[in-house]
């Protein structure tokens, strides 16, 4: 069926489609948001420097007052060391040196951070350190981004996840849409299926029509359709045809002694060993009862004809099972006429055919006989 | 003989030039070392200086008095920079005076005492009529800081550094800033 071809092309277009269309949008949408978080997280990160900055000046302001700077070193230590500061610095009022801490190196990681903490912030930070209003010192620090390593980790994997499980959702939808769209396209498909099956009804009713349903022989009325078309072409290109006429001697006989189905059996046989004798372009037909027609179109010599007809009455040499595990014989007359010699119409044609079949089923039946142009002379012929 | 002589000649030169480069190089490092005693006075003197204004600036009066008045009392060693006087960096003045410690009136002309070297009569005469009144007492050297005074200096090359007496703060009314308590406490042991 066309359905079948274009379905699984449709379906991979849409189904496509969606995925290209939900694989976008959850990648722009986690992108967009791992910007806005990374912006927000950076303003949050400098903002905790800031306190943490102003934290530390709290706490050696009175060291910075006093120019202390074992106190400063020991208060600075003691808050950055538990905050995410990779460096801090206190300087007094002139520029000196009061106090530093320097995070131990622990590792690859570190540095890591510390290469993202110098990426994303503004650092280092410096803030003033007032006592009573005056500027009396400052403190720089430097932040290493742990927290800003493990909220981008994090948020990967959590990007990652989501994303997975948006275009999981996404074609699971895409998929019920896609129901939707193939379903009445496949009723339609169904329709078609049955317009084609009304087809070949269609068919096999003007099958029925012009052939016989026991032989599977074309019929009288196809036999003649036939026969109309080829005497028209061998008018054109002056060419013979061969009509022959056949008819069983014994069937009646059969049908009388054996019954129905045997004369059934019989037709078959016979219809079956007349069409093995012939060509594939050759035509017969079953006329009616026991008579069959057999069309040559085209017929190059009359002794072809002849020689056609003594193979089909040889033919019939071979006994014919029937129902009921017998056997029997039976025997063809054919009657041979030739166009245009004996008869230029179809009608003319036939009735020359038969006649000469009557007239060989006269003189011997299982013989064959050739009409005489105007039955003028009998040409009976026996086999040896 | 030339020839044995001149190589020797040649070495004591090459010895004696060496000698005169390490002297050279040594020579700044020697006398950075050894600075001027002059400078070294004053710097203390300095150093003195900014630890009895930040000492005074986390000191709280019940009542804020217009202008803070410093009364150096006694011979004192590191108080030619302090002498001078100065503006807090509220903008409060901080005027300084010398007064003899017999000086009857002290309780009332004075919010902050820098005491120098006294006989223990003079200390425990000046102590005794402190007592009930809101004056902040420095003393400058740390040898009999257990009595009376609240602050006791400790003055070396390094830095100057200071104690507190608990008792005296907590008995004077003049309320000191927990941070300066704890910079002195963590410093107390340290000596």
């Amino acid at each position: 069926m066309r359905g079948d071809k274009v379905r699984p092309t449709l379906r991979s277009v849409i189904g496509r489609g969606h995925l290209i269309l939900a694989l976008l949008a959850v990648t722009l949408a986690s992108v967009s948001l791992t910007l806005l978080g990374v912006l927000a997280l950076r303003v949050y990160a400098e903002h905790n420097l800031h306190l943490i900055a102003r934290s530390i000046n709290y706490t050696v302001e009175a060291a910075v007052v006093f120019n202390d700077s074992a106190a400063a070193t020991e208060a600075l230590s003691l808050i950055a060391s538990t905050e995410e500061v990779a460096n801090a610095e206190v300087f007094d009022a002139n520029g000196k040196l009061l106090a530093q801490w320097i995070r131990p190196d622990t590792g690859m990681l570190s540095r890591v951070e510390l290469e993202l903490a110098h990426t994303l912030l503004e650092q280092p930070i410096s803030q003033p350190i007032l006592h009573q209003g005056r500027v009396i010192g400052s403190t720089h620090l430097t932040g290493h981004g742990g927290s800003l390593l493990r909220f981008l980790l994090s948020g990967l994997a959590g990007i990652l996840i989501c994303t997975a499980l948006s275009a999981w959702i996404a074609l699971h939808l895409a998929r019920r849409l896609l129901r939707g769209i193939t379903g009445p396209l496949q009723s339609l498909a169904e329709m078609e299926a049955w317009q084609s099956h009304l087809q070949s009804e269609n068919e096999s009713l003007a099958h029925q029509a012009n052939h016989d349903s026991l032989t599977g022989l074309p019929n009288r009325a196809f036999f003649e359709g036939r026969l109309i078309r080829a005497l028209r072409s061998a008018a054109k290109v002056k060419e013979q045809v061969a009509v022959l006429y056949l008819d069983s001697d014994r069937f009646k006989e059969i049908n009388d002694s054996f019954g129905h189905a045997a004369g059934d059996a019989v037709l078959v046989a016979v219809a079956e060993r007349v069409r093995a004798q012939l060509r594939e372009d050759d035509l017969v037909a079953r006329l009616g009862g026991d008579e069959f027609a057999i069309l040559l179109a085209p017929l190059h010599k009359v002794e072809d004809a002849r020689r056609i007809a003594d193979k089909i009455i040889a033919s019939m040499d071979l006994p014919i099972p029937v129902p009921g595990n017998t056997q029997v014989l039976t025997s063809l007359s054919i009657g041979i006429a030739i166009y245009p010699d004996h008869g230029a119409t179809p009608g003319a044609l036939l009735n020359a055919a038969d006649a000469a079949m009557y007239q060989a089923k006269r003189l011997s039946s299982g013989g064959q006989q050739t009409a005489e142009s105007e039955h003028s002379a009998a040409n009976v012929h026996h086999r040896s | 003989m030339n020839v044995a002589v001149s190589p020797t000649e040649r070495s004591l030169n090459w010895r004696r030039r060496l000698l005169m480069a390490v002297l050279c190089v040594l020579a700044p490092h020697v006398f950075a070392q050894a600075p001027d005693p002059a400078d070294l006075a004053a710097q203390r003197a300095e150093s003195v200086t900014q630890v009895v204004l930040g000492i005074l600036s986390y000191a709280r009066w019940p009542v804020e008095p217009a202008q803070l008045r410093l009364c150096i009392v006694g011979p004192t060693q590191y108080t030619d920079d302090l002498i001078k006087g100065t503006t807090q960096a509220t903008g409060r003045p901080v005027v300084v005076q010398r007064l003899l410690a017999s000086h009857p009136e002290i309780v009332n002309a004075c919010d902050a005492v820098y005491i120098g070297k006294l006989s223990a009569d003079e200390r425990s005469h000046l102590f005794t009529s402190l007592i009930g009144h809101p004056v902040l007492s420095i003393s400058e050297g740390g040898d009999q800081c257990t009595v009376g005074s609240l602050f006791c200096l400790r003055v070396g090359d390094e830095q100057v550094s200071f104690e507190v007496n608990l008792d005296s703060v907590a008995r004077s009314g003049v309320r000191i800033h927990p941070s300066v308590l704890q910079l002195s406490r963590r410093r107390a042991p340290a000596p």
